[in-house]
């Protein structure tokens, strides 16, 4: 009888599985399937495979919708952004886990508290902002802002990392006559690489899909970003779902290759910050 | 002391973007959405101090009433319905079945793909004519199904909360790695002296990670009272304002250039997250929310 319930507490165990398998990924390709299809096609029956899989949706997202301009936009603003924070925050974590001055552990902590800031809420004052500065609707507004938002996070795990580097290598660096920026770019930031990689990653993940502040900072169709744009798709290619969903497959190619390439250190990253003490 | 360590000006120098940044996108927006949240202003003209006039027109608002009630609908939906399908999932795959990994991997897709790609993904299964929801269920049933998922009074929340109840990698994630820290000794030791497997989770797994389920909660709970995006991306907050959101109802308010409202809903969410945050921390027991050792 034993072995009986076992059989079926694993069927149970096993669908459970499959069905948040499932829900992860059939819809996606359901989405990607449909992108090959022609619009008929997809009318009359919208769950049968491509008859012929082919790739004029592709070319119709790219023409009418100008995703190179929306795509280039998001891969400046992503990429200088993730600079910018990985920088601000390497500096910082630096001084933090390798100095000693007054209200550090202090200053440390509210920036770390900064995760639990429902950013949403800051609409009104970011827009505020980034008026004042004069830099409403361009593509530096939203690196700022993107910028400044993962610093809380990206501090964190940069900080973790750059504490467990062993004291005695900077004692050698400093006999060697290495100075204090020298401490930093050749001995403290190189050996912080992995922690380095991950706050970027998530930094870039975060910037590239973000929506809202986009929607919120930017007006024009020259600085737009591509979750911006295929936001758009709806009214721009009225009823070509297709080709519109061809276009939504093109805005999620670079954060699934980065996941690809760097899953073990978005799960390690995530993990960090909410298991550790 | 500053002063008495000789790198004062390096150290200086290398906390001055941090501290600028930080201050300008955490600490004076606290301030500047709180005293706007005082006045009268359209974004252009100078402010006009009104006192509290905006919380007690707000308050009678009928939308106010419907978003907050979406808002606590969308926070016990993810705090208890997701954290618990997450759970469950986790405390499944740290027992290393078969394909464990792949399966963690896999479930986490969806949280590196945009919001705006998944709400776009989901609006097209929800469609009434094409959607691929009414296409199994017309396959399933026999019958020919054309329901409008997302634009139906009565199934148009229940809908957009769905999508994202089901999406359970990122908690599944935190979880998982809680257990996984647990040392199998416990469970050896469990095994000897007859625990079934039931009882093993229960009376070892589940006290020992308590705090961080307690921790993911309350995150869970946080991201129930910000909601924005896909509600935004799937029904705007439609059919009529029955799926608006306070973050929703936030946006609405800057596009009518009625920003001293925006501001005082902005300090609503602030404020109650922050409630909501120190109570459930309060009464489930306590963890560090950062992780930061004290």
């Amino acid at each position: 009888m034993k072995t009986l319930r076992a059989v079926i507490t694993n069927l149970f165990k096993w669908a459970y599985l499959l069905f948040f398998f499932a829900i992860a990924v059939l819809p996606l390709v359901w989405l990607i399937l449909t992108s090959f299809k022609t619009e008929a096609e997809f009318n009359a029956y919208p769950l049968a495979l491509p008859a012929v899989w082919q790739l004029q949706n592709y070319v119709n997202a790219v023409s009418v919708a100008k995703m190179h301009v929306l795509f280039m936009n998001s891969v400046i603003i992503a990429t200088t952004a993730t600079l910018l924070n990985i920088m601000v925050t390497s500096l910082a974590s630096f001084v933090v886990s390798r100095e000693d001055f007054p209200f550090r552990q202090s200053l440390s902590n509210v920036i770390v508290a900064g995760v639990l800031m429902p950013i949403v809420a800051f609409m009104v004052p970011y827009l505020a902002i980034i008026r004042n500065l004069g830099l409403y609707d361009t593509r530096a507004a939203l690196i700022l802002t993107y910028a400044a938002i993962n610093i809380p996070i990206s501090f964190f795990l940069i900080k973790s990392f750059m504490v467990n580097i062993p004291k005695d290598l900077e004692d050698a660096a400093i006999i060697d006559g290495c100075s204090f920026v020298q401490r930093y770019t050749k001995v403290v930031l190189p050996l912080s690489r992995s922690g380095l990689v991950t706050a970027g990653t998530l930094t870039f993940i975060w910037s590239w899909n973000e929506f809202i502040y986009a929607l919120l900072l930017t007006s024009s169709s020259s600085v737009r970003t591509i979750q911006l744009g295929i936001s758009f798709f709806t009214t721009q290619f009225r009823s070509d779902y297709p080709s519109m969903y061809a276009a939504v497959v093109l805005a999620m190619i670079p954060s699934i290759i980065v996941y690809v390439f760097f899953h073990d250190k978005i799960i390690s990253g995530l993990t960090a910050g909410a298991v550790k003490g | 002391m500053l002063v008495k360590n000789k790198n004062w000006k390096w150290i200086l120098i290398f906390m001055i973007p941090i501290t600028a940044m930080y201050t300008a996108f955490f600490i004076y927006p606290f301030g500047f959405v709180f005293f706007s949240s005082l006045t009268a202003w359209n974004g252009i003209s100078p402010m006009e101090f009104i006192g509290f006039e905006n919380y007690s027109k707000l308050l009678q608002a009928s939308t106010l009433q419907i978003s907050v009630r979406n808002n606590i609908i969308w926070s016990l939906s993810l705090g208890f319905l997701q954290i618990g399908l997450a759970t469950i999932i986790a405390f499944i795959l740290a027992r290393r079945p078969r394909f464990w990994k792949t399966l963690r991997t896999v479930y986490f897709v969806p949280k590196v793909i945009s919001g705006v790609a998944i709400a776009m993904l989901w609006k097209a299964v929800y469609n009434a004519e094409y959607g691929a929801l009414n296409a199994v269920l017309t396959l399933i049933t026999g019958q020919e199904w054309s329901h409008n998922w997302l634009g139906a009074f009565n199934t148009a929340l229940p809908a957009i909360i769905a999508q994202e109840v089901m999406y359970i990698g990122y908690f599944m994630i935190i979880i998982l790695a809680g257990v996984m820290s647990i040392p199998t000794s416990y469970y050896e030791a469990a095994e000897i002296d007859g625990a079934s497997v039931w009882q093993q989770e229960t009376l070892i797994t589940l006290p020992v990670v308590w705090g961080i389920i307690v921790t993911a909660m309350t995150l869970a709970m946080a991201y129930g009272l910000r909601h924005f995006e896909a509600t935004f991306l799937m029904t705007g907050g439609g059919p009529g304002h029955s799926t608006s959101t306070l973050a929703l109802m936030m946006y609405d308010k800057i596009g009518a250039r009625k920003l001293g409202e925006a501001s005082t809903i902005g300090t609503i969410l602030v404020v109650v997250g922050f409630f909501v945050i120190v109570t459930l921390n309060k009464t489930l027991g306590s963890k560090s929310l950062t992780g930061e050792d004290q």
